[in-house]
């Protein structure tokens, strides 16, 4: 598949934006390259999520068959992703922050949508009716979704250990390089995502024809 | 300021891990997927 | 209806108590970790409760094979939602009481002066929980390990609530005007508006045959 070659294309030019172009932060020194991982994975993952809540709500409005595999496919995604982002995110905070773990706005959040959408993958496991879990998935997607923002303004209420981030901060001065390396990254972390999803979602319907 | 090298090396190891992995899943499934159909 | 908020009530009052023995043992003797704490203690009791009592929203439906004619019912479904809501709210709004005085009882603190906004606070907490714990107990009704889902399902989502609600009651409890925890109180009235909308608009498809 084009997709899968393009991905691949993707990652390597992420990987020589992280590595080859992007200069030595001045603060952090060379850790702060996990960035580059770390910070596309979680947009991605809020990309897969957004993409389960729509899927639900065509699935409910047309009960379109497809919609519940693509649903299912990214909320898949969507916790791979989150699950990279904790584990990239504790990997940076250690000889950052000292800790494998801190109570971050970030992490603590990304955290609570792991959780969410894994029980999702749950319920979905343990539905056996495939019209049933398809629609009670549907309702759990959109009321996970909704969940999204209130998480992350309770959360970043409670805490600020983590920077805020930066790309939103107006006037925020982060040299142009690194800016442009995190773009890259998340495009291509972005392609990945798509390819992953597509072959999901035919996986998905393959399982589903067989069943038929 | 240490570069801890070590740490960003673990970082994209796991990374590569995990989405090779999911990656390799996938081709797995899709191989058992299609060595059913013909038998149908 | 009755006997099942009676048997409930036993339940959770029963185990209000044990919570608070069990709070007793180890915090009672440090009097200043134990004012910090009690916000939290607090609403743990309260989410724990909810869990026993939210959990058992639909099983005399279900025991009784009723989960039928709870789908062929003519009408908008969404007013078994509200009701079950309504019921659930109040069931819930009795055991926090319950534990409230027994906390203040035992643990010797003076609520008086706090009383009016914790009553607040804890209203718009409990509707927040009952209202996502009844479209997540109907979820769950007919699934399989029904009992390690539901909370599974429901306590991530409610993060948020429990959050707000515990910064809140700890103002509240040291005294200050509810003005200084505003962003919390508007926190949960969006949750809850969010959450009931969110019960009323999908509990249909819950219910479809």
């Amino acid at each position: 598949m084009a997709l899968g070659w393009l991905a691949a294309v993707g990652l390597g030019a992420g990987l020589l934006m992280a590595f080859g172009v992007a200069p030595r932060e001045a603060t952090q020194g060379n850790v702060q390259r996990i960035m580059y991982l770390h910070v596309p994975s979680v947009w991605v993952a809020y990309v897969a999520f957004a993409v389960v809540l729509v899927a639900s709500i065509v699935y409910l409005a047309r009960r379109a068959e497809r919609a519940d595999h693509v649903a299912h496919a990214s909320a898949e995604l969507g916790v791979l992703f989150t699950g990279l982002t904790i584990a990239t995110g504790s990997i940076w905070g250690k000889p950052t922050w000292g800790a494998w773990w801190t109570w971050d706005a970030r992490l603590t959040s990304v955290s609570i949508l792991f959780v969410m959408y894994l029980g999702y993958l749950l319920l979905r496991g343990m539905i056996d009716e495939g019209d049933r879990a398809a629609r009670y998935a549907a309702v759990l997607g959109v009321v996970a979704a909704l969940n999204i923002p209130l998480v992350h303004f309770s959360v970043y209420w409670w805490r600020t250990l983590h920077q805020p981030p930066s790309l939103m901060r107006p006037g925020g001065s982060m040299p142009g390089m690194i800016v442009a390396a995190l773009l890259v990254n998340f495009a291509a972390f972005s392609l990945l995502y798509l390819y992953f999803l597509a072959k999901r979602v035919r996986l998905l319907r393959l399982e589903a024809e067989a069943a038929a | 300021m240490p570069d801890n090298w070590g740490f960003v090396l673990a970082a994209y190891a796991l990374a590569a891990l995990v989405l090779f992995g999911y990656w390799r899943r996938l081709i797995r499934l899709e191989k058992q997927m299609s060595a059913r159909t013909p038998l149908q | 209806m009755e006997r099942r908020s009676k048997e409930t009530l036993n339940a959770l009052a029963f185990f209000s108590l044990l919570l608070l023995f069990v709070f007793q043992f180890t915090l009672g003797p440090d009097r200043e970790r134990l004012a910090a704490a009690l916000p939290g203690i607090l609403w743990l009791g309260f989410v724990l409760a909810g869990l026993l009592g939210l959990g058992r929203t639909f099983v005399l439906e279900r025991e009784n094979d009723c989960w039928d004619a709870l789908l062929l019912a003519p009408g908008d479904k969404s007013a078994i939602y509200v009701g079950k809501l309504a019921g659930n709210v109040l069931l819930m709004l009795v055991v926090e009481t319950l534990l409230l005085v027994l906390f203040t009882f035992f643990f010797n603190v003076d609520l008086a002066g706090a009383l009016p906004a914790l009553a607040l606070v804890v209203a718009l907490g409990t509707l927040g929980l009952a209202a996502v714990g009844t479209l997540f107990a109907a979820m769950t009704a007919q699934v399989r390990a029904r009992e390690l889902l539901f909370p599974v399902l429901l306590l991530p989502v409610q993060v948020p609530v429990l959050l707000a609600t515990v910064k809140a009651t700890e103002a509240v409890l040291l005294g200050e005007p509810l003005s200084a925890v505003a962003h919390w109180l508007k926190l949960l009235v969006a949750a809850d508006v969010v959450y009931v909308a969110a019960g009323v608009l999908t509990f249909d498809f819950l219910l479809e045959s």
